[in-house]
């Protein structure tokens, strides 16, 4: 581990030191010595439940530490990911018991991840609890060929995990690198895990995560203000980070697999190419949704495409396009519904709908940051 | 020492190879779609995707357009709430209003 850092310090000397070395690439490759740190950070927060259900792994965790084939995983943290998402559940079910027990998210933030009640989900998680017991389901750490089928399940929590980090739904900071960190480090891993035969999808995530991350420190300006896409000032992005996503975008080519990573990851690229925000090639964004929308129906995919399409045939046909969805529960409640409406009323100068969608938005905003810039806005506005 | 795989071997990354990447990308994609379609009895890989069936939940994600291009609302309410309400006192129609809406906006973010 020592010569890994020193290995890194020598790197970053020999080819100079990156645009952002307080960012989280130095951080990163730190990441083998800061293992041990985080292995501890999350033990504190695994919850009684897990650690009575892993009882054999966890008083096998000596023994574990000497196995070195390549069938296993080498992390702890993944090891435990992996364990934690067995198929006798559903796969919905393994995710938020994962992201409870390993991840650290409360109750409040898997309920944003689902989009759903917290209600809801305490049911999922009583439900899945129940079966365990009552089938009496081994927790075994997988090995070999059975990491394949757990796979899905594991991206998806890394995905809502990165997802938390990329847009949070609690505290004072919209983004939170930490998460976002964890989440590709233990991408990383599993990319190189030599026991996975089709890795397609894990590079797609990657993909998709670096070409997010790249954009990271343009998107706060002065007073943690949050900036717009076409406010964000591209000098800032970061091309070390956007070099590994396109790598990966391309690496993730080579099965004959299509997920939700992979269409993301594309169009993450697409912004990520444009010079600037007006050069920005919306007619392949709304392409690259329409073949999402094919795969994936939900109405958030439907919500994001609504935005490309504004940008394509104007905001009149995206109101309607927003007419389909707005039935669904799962809109009701999601600020983001509001604001994308309210900012296609006011493309069309119908400002007093505009208004009560942002008095919407502003109620279901999970951020007390952004609440408290809309009062000092506001505050100043008012006194004009 | 994790990030520095072999995409460091891309020592530059011009405009053009972006769009070179990107067009393989997204044919790669088109093919994948039309394949999935001509050949329905043999649908994509399921275990690829993710599928809002039945008992699927929606999920949310790291959505570049809600999240980065529009972003919440406050943006848009620190520019354009200021003009919406100045348009809305303009009208006439809405003659009373304008003070109501306000007021009701404070009270919303409990001001």
């Amino acid at each position: 581990m020592q010569d890994s850092l020193v290995e890194a310090i020598k790197q970053w000397t020999y080819k100079g030191i990156p645009e952002n070395p307080s960012a989280w690439l130095f951080k990163v490759a730190k990441n083998k010595a800061l293992n041990i740190v985080n292995r501890e950070k999350y033990k504190r927060q695994y919850s009684s439940d897990v650690i009575h259900y892993m009882r054999s792994e966890w008083t096998a965790v000596p023994a574990l530490d000497h196995f070195f084939s390549e069938e296993e995983i080498l992390d702890d943290q993944l090891r435990m990911m992996f364990t934690c998402c067995h198929p006798s559940i559903s796969s919905d079910s393994q995710v938020a018991l994962t992201l409870k027990t390993l991840c650290g998210f409360s109750i409040p933030e898997i309920a944003k991840a689902f989009l759903t009640t917290e209600e809801n989900i305490k049911k999922r998680l009583v439900r899945a609890r129940q079966k365990i017991r009552e089938d009496n389901i081994p927790f075994e750490v997988p090995q070999g060929k059975y990491l394949e089928n757990r796979l899905g399940a594991v991206l998806e929590t890394i995905y809502l995990l990165f997802n938390e980090g990329y847009s949070a739904s609690k505290g004072n900071d919209l983004v939170r690198y930490e998460l976002c960190e964890e989440a590709i480090r233990l991408t990383e891993i599993i990319a190189a895990q030599k026991s996975l035969q089709n890795k397609s999808n894990v590079y797609a995530i990657l993909a998709l995560m670096y070409l997010n991350a790249c954009r990271f420190k343009a998107r706060t300006g002065a007073h943690g203000r949050i900036l717009t896409m076409a406010e964000q000032d591209r000098s800032l992005w970061n091309r070390s980070l956007m070099k590994n996503g396109f790598y990966y975008l391309e690496k993730s080519t080579v099965h004959k697999n299509l997920s939700i990573y992979h269409i993301l990851a594309a169009i993450s690229a697409q912004h990520c190419a444009a010079p600037d925000f007006e050069s920005t090639d919306w007619k392949a964004i709304l392409s690259l949704y329409d073949s999402l929308a094919q795969i994936d129906s939900s109405p958030v995919v439907l919500l994001n495409r609504a935005i490309a399409l504004a940008k394509v045939a104007g905001a009149s046909q995206a109101l309607d396009e927003l007419e389909k969805i707005k039935n669904n529960p799962a809109m009701a409640s999601y600020h983001l519904f509001y604001s994308t409406k309210a900012e296609f009323h006011i493309q069309i100068n119908e400002f007093q709908k505009a208004c009560d969608c942002l008095k919407k938005a502003i109620d279901l905003s999970p951020l007390e940051a952004e609440k408290d810039l809309l009062k000092e806005k506001l505050d100043s506005c008012m006194k004009k | 020492m994790l990030i520095r795989t072999e995409g460091d071997v891309w020592t530059s990354l011009s405009p053009q190879q972006l769009q070179e990447h990107i067009e393989k990308g997204t044919a790669y994609i088109s093919k994948l779609m039309k394949d999935g379609k001509l050949k329905s009895a043999a649908p994509l890989d399921k275990g690829s995707r993710i599928v809002t069936d039945d008992n699927g939940m929606i999920k949310d994600g790291p959505f570049n357009e809600t999240k980065e291009v529009i972003a919440g609302y406050f943006h848009i309410v620190a520019k354009d709430m200021h003009e919406a309400v100045e348009i809305a006192k303009a009208n006439p129609i809405f003659s009373d209003i304008p003070t109501k809406i306000e007021v009701h906006l404070m009270k919303a973010i409990g001001g």
